[in-house]
């Protein structure tokens, strides 16, 4: 690859143009109101909306093509530059040993050129790249991610991949559903359902009950239906093509049905890895991976994904072939004693008798919501209790704790940030204390109410 | 390692903390003292006493119970920390794992000598407040000249 400037691929002329109209698309859009639209709606007024229009898209391509002529990259021994900008010119220099990985990314219009934004990414933190190069040819991209390659490993051979099939992507979708998009939408209808009730009192109220109460359920309905095709859609846009291969010390992953996402992550900076059995997935035996990037902290969350669905009996086949240095086993977890039960019913029982006893008390509900909110606060304390546990073999570390989903970490215990052991006043009267090891912003594996003894064995050879 | 951390805060950090809990009871007392009017009998009695009650306990015991319970210590390979009032919690920190430390010091800590040091990790920072600030340089330099000897990604 020659070291003297190049400029990006022609299709470039095409994106800054789109870019340029995106950035100046409300100023546009102000200046089009009141200039075309403000001597009411005539022919001249039509006539000069659509001059606006022309005048406009005339800018746009105009900025394209004087950002694409003034954009120059190269690459030379110390790394890769880019050099942009007409009048404040900006000068970006990555050394090449500080590379951790080019992404790509494809958009709509970068797909229908057949070129790619590369994001040169240093682990400096934040989603894009250091260098963005918004339009390059295939055949560039592969050029220089053998340069910036040759570095670490000379022949980057393609190992074992997996792929998410038609159907694992319509399963995936179909049971996305987090509870977590309906929960405010709920609320929300919960706030209107009282505010309507407060309205009419008396026997109004009562004699609107009944059909009013199935017209909110229509709506929960209608809403929860959209909830779900929202969220159905965010899977298939998100995980469409998801394809996961290693390649030596890395993980490419690619992914996306309008933009395409490819990226790449070292294996080094993989801290943990997340099976999340989601509610409506764990019943049929599957689940999802996650992991924890460090230096990626702020990507969305598709970006964390290893696979999006799995059954849970092959996780550790996959993880064997995919990402050794953290596969490990999903049974044979250690669970807290006993004696610790109690724990884990009590808060949930304490929070349904809180919400149970008013509406018995003075809705006049009768005692059967309260019995029916505490046996479900007790059967969540139960099944919290049952899905917690630990196990610490050669170094590996493997929690699992449930809130909503069921989520077992597993992760070398070395790769963690920190590691606490908390005893509140009650706990260390029934010799309990709680377990957590920290190994990224959204990671932390915690267990809560061990024997503190065990606790603290633990908590040692964690130190260690 | 096993053995707890024995260094402790600076002694006057009770003195910050009374303060900050003398605070943050006189607003709810005086909050409780102006709804207590809306009130009458044994509620009313109840919203003026209960707040003092809560705020000469908070000012006279938790600061004390906090500060006999923050002890923290930087070993070569990590930092040991151990702080709660009643939940009593204790944190090791690798210190190959410390992304940046930084020492910070309000006008407060400035006019008693003391300084907040806050340790960064890439899952989140720790902090050990209101130490002298000869201990917090100490512990921002122990942790420097340990941190690039372990460099590792």
């Amino acid at each position: 690859m020659s070291p003297e400037p190049r400029r990006l691929h022609r299709a470039g002329i095409l994106v800054y143009a789109l870019a340029t109209l995106r950035e100046a698309a409300i100023p546009l859009l102000a200046v089009f109101l009141v200039g075309g639209l403000g001597g009411g709606f005539d022919e001249r007024a039509l006539l000069r909306a659509v001059a606006f229009t022309v005048a406009g898209a005339v800018f746009a391509a105009a900025a394209g093509y004087v950002r694409w002529r003034t954009t120059t990259w190269w690459v030379s021994e110390e790394g890769i530059h880019r050099r942009s900008g007409l009048v404040s010119i900006k000068e970006t220099d990555v050394p090449l040993g500080r590379i951790q990985s080019l992404d790509v990314e494809q958009g709509p219009l970068q797909r229908a050129f057949a070129v790619y934004s590369l994001h040169v990414q240093t682990g400096g933190g934040g989603a894009k790249g250091e260098i963005v190069l918004e339009a390059l040819a295939r055949a560039d991209v592969e050029r220089l991610r053998e340069l910036a390659g040759a570095r670490r490993s000379p022949v980057a051979a393609p190992g074992p991949e997996r792929r998410l099939g038609r159907r694992g992507l319509l399963v995936a979708a179909l049971t996305a559903g987090q509870l977590g998009v309906l929960l405010p939408v709920l609320a929300a209808a919960g706030q209107l359902g009282q505010s309507l009730f407060d309205e009419r009192r008396g026997s109004e109220a009562v004699g609107l009950l009944p059909d009013a109460a199935s017209e909110w359920a229509l709506a929960a309905a209608v809403l929860l239906a959209v909830a779900w095709l929202l969220s159905m859609l965010g899977s298939v846009v998100a995980f469409a093509g998801f394809r996961v291969r290693r390649e030596s010390d890395r993980l490419r992953i690619r992914r996306g049905l309008l933009a395409r996402r490819e990226a790449t992550v070292p294996v080094v900076r993989v801290r943990a890895v997340e099976v999340v059995e989601g509610v409506l997935r764990r019943p049929l035996g599957l689940a999802a991976l996650r992991m924890e990037v460090i230096g990626h902290a702020d990507e969305a969350a598709p970006a964390k994904t290893l696979f999006p669905l799995l059954a849970v009996r092959d996780v550790r086949a996959f993880l064997d072939e995919l990402l050794p240095e953290l596969a490990d086993d999903l049974d044979r977890l250690e669970p807290p004693p006993r004696r610790a039960l109690r724990r884990y019913l009590v808060p949930p029982v304490v929070l349904a008798a809180v919400v149970g006893a008013p509406l018995w008390a003075f809705a006049g509900a009768g005692p059967w919501p309260l019995a029916v909110a505490l046996a479900a606060g007790a059967g969540y304390g139960v099944l919290q209790f049952r899905a917690a546990g630990w196990r610490l073999e050669d170094g590996r570390l493997a929690t699992r704790a449930m809130r909503v989903a069921r989520i077992t970490v597993l992760a070398p215990a070395s790769r963690r940030e920190s590691h606490s052991i908390g005893q509140t006043p009650l706990q260390r009267r029934g010799d309990l204390a709680d377990l957590e090891v920290e190994f990224g912003k959204q990671t932390s594996a915690r267990v809560r109410h061990l024997d503190a003894a065990t606790a603290a064995a633990l908590w040692e050879r964690i130190a260690t | 390692m096993s053995a707890e951390p024995s260094r402790t805060l600076a002694p006057s950090a009770r003195w910050v903390w009374r303060a900050e809990q003398a605070l943050t009871w006189g607003v709810l007392v005086a909050i409780a003292a102006v709804a207590s009017f809306q009130l009458d009998g044994a509620l009313a009695v109840l919203a003026r006493v209960l707040p003092i009650a809560g705020l000469l306990a908070c000012v006279a015991v938790v600061p004390v119970l906090r500060w006999r319970n923050w002890r923290w210590e930087v070993h070569p390979q990590a930092i040991d920390i151990r702080h709660g009032t009643l939940t009593v919690r204790r944190t090791l920190i690798p210190v190959v794992r410390v992304q940046h430390v930084e020492t910070s010091r309000d006008v407060l800590e400035r006019s008693l000598g003391l300084a907040t040091v806050k340790i960064h990790t890439a899952a989140g920072s720790h902090e050990i407040p209101l130490l002298r600030a000869a201990d917090a340089g100490e512990v921002r330099d122990r942790i420097a000249d340990l941190a690039p000897a372990a460099d590792e990604p």
